[in-house]
């Protein structure tokens, strides 16, 4: 049960876009779709919603073929717009018809998801004086209220998947946050989420696992927390009211950048910190901060990304 | 094909139909087209002279000063039901009297009826005063009954009796035909008619075509330069896009159509009220070299015309509709439209130039060959240039050109849709095309091998 992309490839002439992409989700979450600029995300949502033919590989839902008909999706594209010279309402009730959901239905859900993503004013605009109100056009809208209306678009059908390709790009902090309650809210409806997004802390906050793409290929795949933990905690941050550079060089200890008296340290395991700890406080020297973390997804990213660079 | 495939076309094709009629600018360009049809026959007849249909005078007193030596019978003049009660007063006023009566008088005529010698030739000028009752079509209706008293006067003069008479008025009606026409008592359509019937009808499709590339192109644009196309692909099929698009624009252009032919209707009947619809048939006719009764016209002949001009326009349709998804953005049209305005030309220019080659050889190409049969099928029939089963060969090859082009309109459409670039080349776009049928291949066998595990 669930949903599975397995051995997904796509060419162009002699160039691989997609080599041999495999995953799968076997229970409602979060899956982050991540990979630097021309890896292939893109692609890949693009094959797996069928809009795209694929050169080999399948595509799953619940044990059969994804299609429109097997699978209720949404989906947020990365390359997204609206008709510009159509009123949002006649937009959205093209959608909800399209996608079989009854007039009456759709208008809830409209004016529901209006309110969530605080887009009310633009949907059901107020009457001015005696005026009856005036239907807005999309071309009326914001950058960022246009794409509060697309993801509105996309959640219109009451999906069972969610394809959000680059989801919170080009908002503002307040939208940001609107757009991360809704996302929130559809993890706990249960529901299936692709996230496609290059900003890492965003990913990190919502998904549970991952695939890393760097020029058509994996490379990396996994449980988040798992990849965390097979690195370890090897992140060192030390903050102190004088200089330490001598005792934690001498510890063994390579230190990545620092500012001040702060230092950001990259350590073999927790015996390695610990021995430093024990060396500070032996020395009585007083510290504000010494923190042993794993490594954020940020730096994983890199570091593979990094890898497979220096590999070819 | 698949019923799924089409499913949200009843959809794409409502709010398309619905978007466009929302638009203003829709609405008065129909309005302007309506009204000018209405306007147009009322217009012709005026235009060209056409004799007013009087049914009533307000003529009481007519004022007769007849200089041509030939004396006009009072009874020839009232034997029209119309001019029955005229009081027809002889007078040798001059001009100036005339004038100063006619002014006087609100509801008196005059007429002078003159004699060149030197040119046999009579003038009968009939006039009225400039702010009385009299209408200009009520004086020239009784000027064209004192044109045919003056007739009856001059046989008279020369003692002409009434079987002489008729003998000397009646008309003759020529005919020229091949034999196997003849035979069959039909009459042969001339080249000028046959030229001018062509012509009408190429007209006719290259503004159907013409108009309905536009629209195309903007609807197979619409979603990529908004940028909702990738949206949009998760609710509906290209192939279903595609299909409502077209449909849609086949509402607006024959719903345009049908505006401007209850127009005419309109413009018919409004016509006939006050003008004489056979003399505005005469004047076409003369102007334009055409004869209309040589036309083997019948009622199924309006069915075939609907026929006919459906599969021209789905061919220019699904032409359109190939070249347009290759189109990205609004400058790639002009490009594009070149080649849909190239292939229609060819066509058009086949079948308005045929007729002058007076060959039944080239007829017959022009008829079969889809491209050029669209614009010559029609008219070669009506014309009787080809025969019924020549003319269904025709419409059946143009139908198997339309069901060919419209799946190729249906794959490019579907394979360009998430294009971004120049408009591919002729080549390029068939190594695209071949490229997708591997593809749709390979993932069939796949699907095929899933099916059996």
């Amino acid at each position: 049960m669930g949903f599975s992309v397995t051995e997904l490839y796509k060419k162009y002439g002699e160039k691989v876009v997609v080599d041999h992409l495999s995953f799968e989700m076997k229970e409602p979450g979060v899956y982050a779709l991540l990979g630097t600029n021309g890896a292939g995300k893109t692609t890949s949502i693009r094959m797996i919603l069928n809009m795209l033919a694929k050169d080999g590989g399948t595509v799953e839902w619940n044990g059969g073929p994804l299609t429109l008909q097997t699978c209720n999706v949404g989906y947020l594209a990365e390359e997204r717009g609206l008709y510009p010279k159509s009123t949002l309402m006649d937009q959205l009730m093209y959608f909800a018809t399209l996608r079989g959901v009854p007039r009456a239905e759709a208008k809830q859900r409209i004016q529901y998801w209006g309110e969530r993503l605080d887009a009310t004013e633009y949907l059901f605009p107020p009457q001015e004086g005696r005026k009856p109100p005036k239907p807005k056009k999309a071309d009326q809208l914001s950058k960022g209220n246009q794409q509060k209306i697309q993801l509105l678009l996309s959640l219109l059908s009451d999906p069972e998947l969610l394809i959000l390709d680059e989801p919170l790009s080009g908002l503002d902090p307040v939208n940001t946050d609107i757009f991360k309650s809704v996302i929130h809210e559809e993890i706990e409806k249960g529901k299936y989420l692709i996230m496609s997004s290059h900003q890492m802390a965003t990913i990190e906050e919502f998904c549970t696992d991952l695939t890393i793409l760097n020029r058509s290929k994996t490379v990396l795949q996994g449980n988040l927390a798992e990849i965390k933990k097979g690195y370890g905690r090897i992140n060192l941050f030390i903050k102190a009211e004088q200089e330490l550079r001598p005792m934690i060089e001498q510890a063994g200890i390579t230190i990545l950048s620092s500012v001040g008296f702060s230092y950001q340290c990259r350590v073999t395991g927790d015996a390695q910190a610990n021995a430093l700890l024990h060396d500070l406080v032996q020395r009585e020297i007083p510290l504000v901060a010494f923190e042993l973390r794993e490594p954020s997804l940020h730096e994983i990213f890199v570091e593979k990304v990094g890898e497979t660079h220096e590999e070819q | 094909m698949k019923n799924s495939n089409l499913r949200g076309v009843g959809t794409v094709f409502r709010y398309t139909v619905q978007q466009h009629y929302k638009n203003t600018s829709v609405k008065v360009f129909l309005l302007i087209l309506f009204v000018l049809a209405v306007a147009s026959l009322p217009a012709i007849a005026f235009a060209s002279g056409g004799k007013s249909e009087v049914t009533e005078t307000k003529i009481t007193q007519l004022y007769l000063r007849n200089e041509c030596g030939f004396p006009l019978d009072e009874k020839d003049v009232h034997s029209d039901k119309i001019y029955a009660q005229v009081k027809i007063k002889p007078t040798e006023q001059d001009d100036k009297a005339l004038a100063k009566t006619l002014d006087e008088e609100k509801t008196a005529a005059a007429a002078v009826i003159t004699l060149n010698n030197e040119k046999m030739q009579f003038h009968i000028k009939t006039t009225y005063g400039q702010d009385g009752e009299i209408t200009s079509s009520d004086a020239a209706a009784l000027n064209g009954v004192l044109e045919e008293a003056l007739h009856k006067a001059l046989l008279r003069s020369l003692s002409v009796t009434e079987a002489q008479e008729a003998t000397v008025r009646s008309t003759a009606v020529s005919q020229v035909s091949k034999i196997s026409d003849f035979l069959r008592g039909a009459e042969e359509v001339g080249t000028d008619t046959h030229v001018f019937a062509n012509m009408f009808y190429c007209y006719l499709i290259i503004m159907l075509t013409s108009l309905s590339m536009g629209y195309i192109f903007q609807l197979c644009m619409e979603e990529k330069v908004s940028k909702l196309v990738e949206s949009l692909l998760v609710s509906v099929t290209p192939l279903a896009l595609l299909t409502g698009k077209i449909l849609a624009v086949t509402v607006f252009i024959f719903g345009g159509a049908a505006v401007i032919a209850v127009g005419f209707v309109i413009s018919y009947f409004a016509a006939q009220q006050f003008f004489s619809l056979d003399t505005i048939r005469a004047v076409l006719e003369k102007m334009l070299s055409f004869k209309l009764s040589a036309l083997h016209i019948s009622a199924g002949t309006i069915l075939l015309l609907l026929v006919c001009v459906l599969l021209a326009y789905a061919m220019c349709a699904s032409l359109s509709g190939i070249v347009g998804s290759c189109c990205s953005k609004t400058e790639d049209t002009q490009q594009a439209s070149l080649v849909v305005v190239m292939f229609i030309m060819i066509g058009y220019m086949a079948g308005a130039l045929a007729p002058m080659f007076e060959s039944d050889g080239v007829n017959l190409f022009c008829s079969l060959f889809p491209l050029t049969s669209i614009f010559s099928a029609f008219p070669n029939f009506v014309c009787g240039k080809i025969g019924l089963p020549v003319f269904l060969l025709a419409l059946l090859l143009q139908a198997a050109a339309v069901v060919l082009l419209a799946r190729t309109a249906g794959k490019v459409y579907q394979m360009m849709l998430l294009y971004r670039g120049n408009v591919p080349k002729p080549k390029q776009l068939f190594a695209m095309l071949k490229e997708q049928r591997a593809a749709a291949k390979a993932a069939a066998g796949k699907e095929d091998t899933h099916g059996a595990e």
